[in-house]
């Protein structure tokens, strides 16, 4: 429905706006920055122009596959050999002021924001500036301080989207605060589950909340023949995922299912932590920190079924990149994603959140039963196949192509989008046109 | 590889007899290793050999227990402790020394190691905790070629300079 609509969409209007995506780090390897080069690679294969700002860069390369057509840009250059040394008075004054600026705080930034120590004053200030220029296409922010930046600054003309990653009840309290006085100013608000959309929407009158999930890479995987004994969990090592909780909930089961091993991919801070409770535990030969590996696709392939054991989440991607590969899933019904996507007994099983005992029941039970694996893993296969690249990508063309084109027909009605009362000019039954002038002013006034 | 199990996988080429590791518990003073003979017959007395590497007179051995190609062996890390000194400078607050583990019938020599899984970089994935006995600590490791050794730290100096040199 939504393809058609949009293959109508693009021979009625080509001249599309431009998308530019402001990541905090597009150099960088999270489920963000994968994802959001995902949309880009899909949306410059239909014809868009896009162009992804790195606002800092650390890394000489990008981490993941990105179309050569998508510009890349960055805002502030943090690599060592970037800066070139200063010259002249005006040079080692620019410099001088550099410094000052870097260590003084961030502004703008609340410090329960989960990047607060990515951001100073220079970052700040820099940021600013290059939101402030902007005039046309539309503008995707991609994490809370970003989205709070443009609120504020992106308000000469640019269409903008903030994408919203988290759970409402997951951020600190300033960031919620936050949330509620900027939000409302972007054009839309676009969130990954059904229950962050009506979250959202309720905490934000009167603002378009879009559900948009993130695509998976791609659907065509490798599917497990569910014969391995080897559970797979993957995940920055960092106590948001949980793995402090998998890991007692593998030793209530280590001597039940001894020749079951557990595979952690993912590297991060807490990996000595880890390594110490699978130490205490005595689980050094079923539990096996593997770090972080470039072919994931293939060791989801070789596993029996995926845990998700985090306290919190957003979407969990690899857990539907797991279900692609025919996996079925044990999760904690953690806010959010895991209950927005499984449905317990069909395609995976559902437990209480940060419940080992819980955790450890239903992994035995997978672990019991081949059959159920497998049954499991063919519906996990169809619940995946909502998340492929062909069905996320037309809903962001539709909405681009509603956002940035306002004087246009309106053609495309987000699936699960509230119709807005219509305003001037607007058809009856369908949502209402966004002027950026009107937001413009908006932004002005606040 | 893609969509074989574990056990499944095959190496790019034939494999030599080995003594392929299963489990290493390295519990209460002891390190106890569990699996399997590869390749050869496994009939015989088989016993744990564990050769000092840059000394290859110096040997301890030990019973194995083996059941069809089973086997199921331990040593107790004191016996590791040596008062001799192990060739590395006296400079050193920390020395070093590596013991190497086989299994033999008297006639055959087989390496311990972990080759038929596919787990590559078992050295930082497959990593097994230290014991401590009188100043020798004691932790079981893969080598970069995936087969199983035993590192031990001998303190010669104070805690001080020993922890410090870590």
């Amino acid at each position: 429905m939504t393809g058609q609509q949009t293959a109508g969409h693009r021979t009625r209007t080509p001249a599309r706006p431009k998308v530019r995506y402001l990541l905090l780090h597009a150099y960088g390897r999270g489920g963000t920055i994968r994802t959001v080069m995902n949309q880009a690679n899909s949306l410059v294969q239909a014809g868009w122009e896009v162009e992804l700002v790195s606002a800092l860069r650390r890394r000489d390369d990008l981490q993941f596959p990105l179309d050569p057509r998508v510009h890349v840009t960055t805002v502030v250059d943090l690599r060592e050999d970037a800066r070139t040394p200063a010259e002249g008075m005006t040079g080692r004054y620019r410099e001088w002021r550099r410094a000052r600026l870097t260590e003084r705080p961030a502004r703008h930034i609340p410090p329960g924001e989960f990047g607060y120590r990515y951001f100073n004053r220079y970052v700040e200030r820099r940021l600013i500036a290059y939101l402030s220029s902007l005039r046309d296409g539309i503008l995707v922010t991609t994490r809370p301080a970003l989205n709070f930046l443009a609120a504020e600054h992106a308000t000469g003309g640019v269409v903008r989207v903030a994408q919203e990653h988290m759970n409402h009840g997951t951020h600190k309290r300033d960031v919620q605060r936050r949330i509620r006085e900027t939000y409302p100013r972007f054009d839309a608000v676009a969130v990954l589950t059904e229950r962050d959309r009506e979250e959202y929407e309720q905490l934000l009158p009167g603002a378009r909340v879009a559900r948009i999930p993130n695509a998976v890479h791609s659907l065509d995987q490798v599917p497990s023949d569910h014969r391995s004994k080897i559970a797979v969990a993957a995940g920055r090592l960092f106590p948001q995922k949980g793995f402090d909780l998998l890991i007692p909930a593998w030793a209530r089961l280590v001597e039940t299912y001894p020749d079951w091993q557990l595979r952690i991919y993912g590297s991060g801070e807490k990996r000595a932590e880890l390594r110490a409770l699978i130490e205490e535990h005595h689980l050094y030969n079923h539990v096996f920190l593997m770090g972080h590996t470039d072919r994931l696709d293939d060791e989801l392939a070789k596993a029996s079924f995926y845990v998700l054991s985090s306290r919190f989440e957003g979407l969990p991607m690899v857990m539907i990149e797991a279900m692609s590969h025919s996996l079925p899933v044990v999760a904690f019904d953690c806010p959010t994603g895991p209950s927005d996507v499984l449905t317990h007994g069909v395609d995976g099983l559902l437990v209480p959140p940060e419940d080992p005992d819980a955790l450890a029941d239903a992994m035995a039970r997978l672990m019991d039963d081949r059959a159920l694996r497998a049954d499991m893993g063919v519906a996990a296969v169809l619940t995946a196949a909502s998340y492929g690249p062909d069905a996320v990508h037309p809903r962001w063309e539709a909405l681009f192509g509603e956002l940035g084109t306002p004087d246009a027909p309106n053609d495309s009605c987000e699936p699960g989008e509230p119709g807005r009362s219509g305003g001037p000019g607007a058809s009856p039954d369908l949502p209402e046109q966004r002027h950026r002038t009107a937001d413009a002013a908006k932004g002005r006034h606040a | 590889m893609r969509g074989l199990g574990v056990q499944l996988v095959k190496p790019l080429k034939p494999l030599k007899p080995h003594a392929e590791i299963a489990e290493v518990w390295p519990r209460d003073g002891h390190v106890r290793l569990v699996g399997r003979i590869h390749g050869c017959p496994a009939e015989g007395d088989w016993r744990l050999l564990l050769t000092r590497r840059g000394h290859t007179a110096r040997h301890l051995d030990y019973p194995t227990h083996v059941k069809g190609d089973r086997f199921e062996s331990e040593l107790p890390i004191a016996d590791l402790v040596t008062s001799e000194p192990t060739g590395t400078t006296g400079t050193a607050e920390v020395e070093v020394e590596e013991w190497d583990i086989h299994l033999t019938d008297g006639r055959a020599r087989l390496r311990a190691g972990r080759q038929l899984d596919d787990i590559h970089g078992k050295k930082k994935i497959m990593v097994f905790p230290e014991q401590r006995v009188r100043g020798l600590r004691v932790r079981p490791y893969y080598t970069v070629k995936d087969n199983l050794s035993l590192e031990c730290r001998t303190e010669r100096r104070t805690e001080w300079h020993t922890e410090a040199a870590i």
